[in-house]
């Protein structure tokens, strides 16, 4: 009778030791690790690509404005707080023929975040900076300071744009 | 003629096979316990994932290289209860001191049980779950959201499978 007793006891045990274990969550798990590249960019979008100032009376029209403005359209990616520029720069003084304008004459007023006022050079100035990449939007409209003293012609100057993100 | 010796090895031979006339019937049962306990068990095809670099404008989502991982599950849980496979990033994707968030990655599935999401490094999010044991298999494709904003660098960061069997 006893060893029955203990047999049922030592059964019970292992059944519930079993169901115990049955019973229990089990969990497994893995890693992938993941890498992504992200490099500088910047990309620069203009237009129109050409804009005229039309002939003006210098009293009645001391300044005149270009046909239409220009509109800049940025998109850049950096480091983090890095430093993003947009610099104009005329490769010469407007001219036409021998005849020639002083390319200060030519200024811009600007419009959007980030975006300067400016008057053009034969150097690198100043369009719009900005910290960390992104995409911007904003618009250039050019003035052509109108003067007695201009000689008569078509006068041409090219600018070059030039976006930087390092 | 049978030598005696001979019939005397046949006859207690018969004895001890043959059921005792009269002889009293005792029956004795055997337990058969077999333990069958929950288990889980993941395979990832690869353990890791790398997306290059890419203009933002002309792949706005960077696949990762290699294709997808596959995924083969075997679970052994108690009827009616739900095996749950998991991921969740060990934090936000990271490159020195810059930081990309972990929802910039993102995921579309194949296979019985498999859903798309988006990871997160704050809590597991479900990649797939079945009811009750058996064998299951499907495939993970990671994508990378690419933005101007990001900013630059070799990020890197830990995707975490779990699965769990009840």
């Amino acid at each position: 009778m006893t060893k029955a007793v203990w047999s049922g006891v030592i059964t019970a045990a292992a059944v519930l030791l079993c169901s115990t274990q049955a019973m229990a969550q089990q969990t497994d798990t893995k890693t992938v690790t993941i890498t992504a590249t992200v490099n500088a960019k910047a990309k620069l979008t203009v237009g129109p690509a050409a804009v005229s100032f039309a002939d003006a009376d210098p009293d009645v029209t001391p300044v005149l404005p270009a046909s239409a403005a220009v509109t800049v359209d940025v998109k850049s990616r950096t480091t983090t707080n890095g430093a993003v520029t947009l610099t104009v720069q005329s490769g010469g003084n407007l001219v036409s023929g021998s005849d020639s304008i002083a390319i200060a004459n030519l200024t811009w007023t600007a419009a959007g975040t980030g975006f300067a006022a400016g008057t053009m050079a034969t150097t690198a100035v100043s369009l719009g900076g900005w910290t960390g990449g992104g995409t911007q939007s904003g618009t250039q409209s050019y003035l052509l300071a109108n003067s007695w003293d201009y000689k008569t012609g078509t006068y041409t100057a090219t600018i070059t744009y030039t976006l930087t993100a390092p | 003629m049978i030598a005696p010796r001979r019939l005397l090895t046949a006859l207690i031979a018969w004895t001890v096979v043959s059921p005792a006339a009269g002889a009293a019937a005792q029956a004795s049962t055997a337990t058969i316990s077999a333990n069958v306990a929950t288990l889980a068990k993941l395979t990832l095809s690869r353990s890791t994932a790398a997306f290059p670099d890419a203009d933002p404008d002309t792949m706005p989502q960077v696949a990762a290289t290699g294709g997808a991982i596959t995924i083969s599950v075997k679970a052994r849980a108690r009827p009616a209860t739900v095996v749950l496979l998991t991921v969740q990033a060990s934090g936000d994707l990271r490159s020195g001191l810059s930081v990309i968030p972990a929802t910039n990655i993102t995921w579309t599935a194949t296979g019985t049980g498999f859903v798309a999401g988006t990871v997160s490094a704050v809590s597991p999010v479900t990649l797939a779950s079945w009811t009750g044991s058996g064998l299951r298999s499907g495939t993970q494709s990671l994508f990378f959201r690419n933005l101007w904003t990001h900013p630059t660098g070799t990020f890197t960061v830990s995707l975490v499978y779990t699965l769990t069997s009840p």
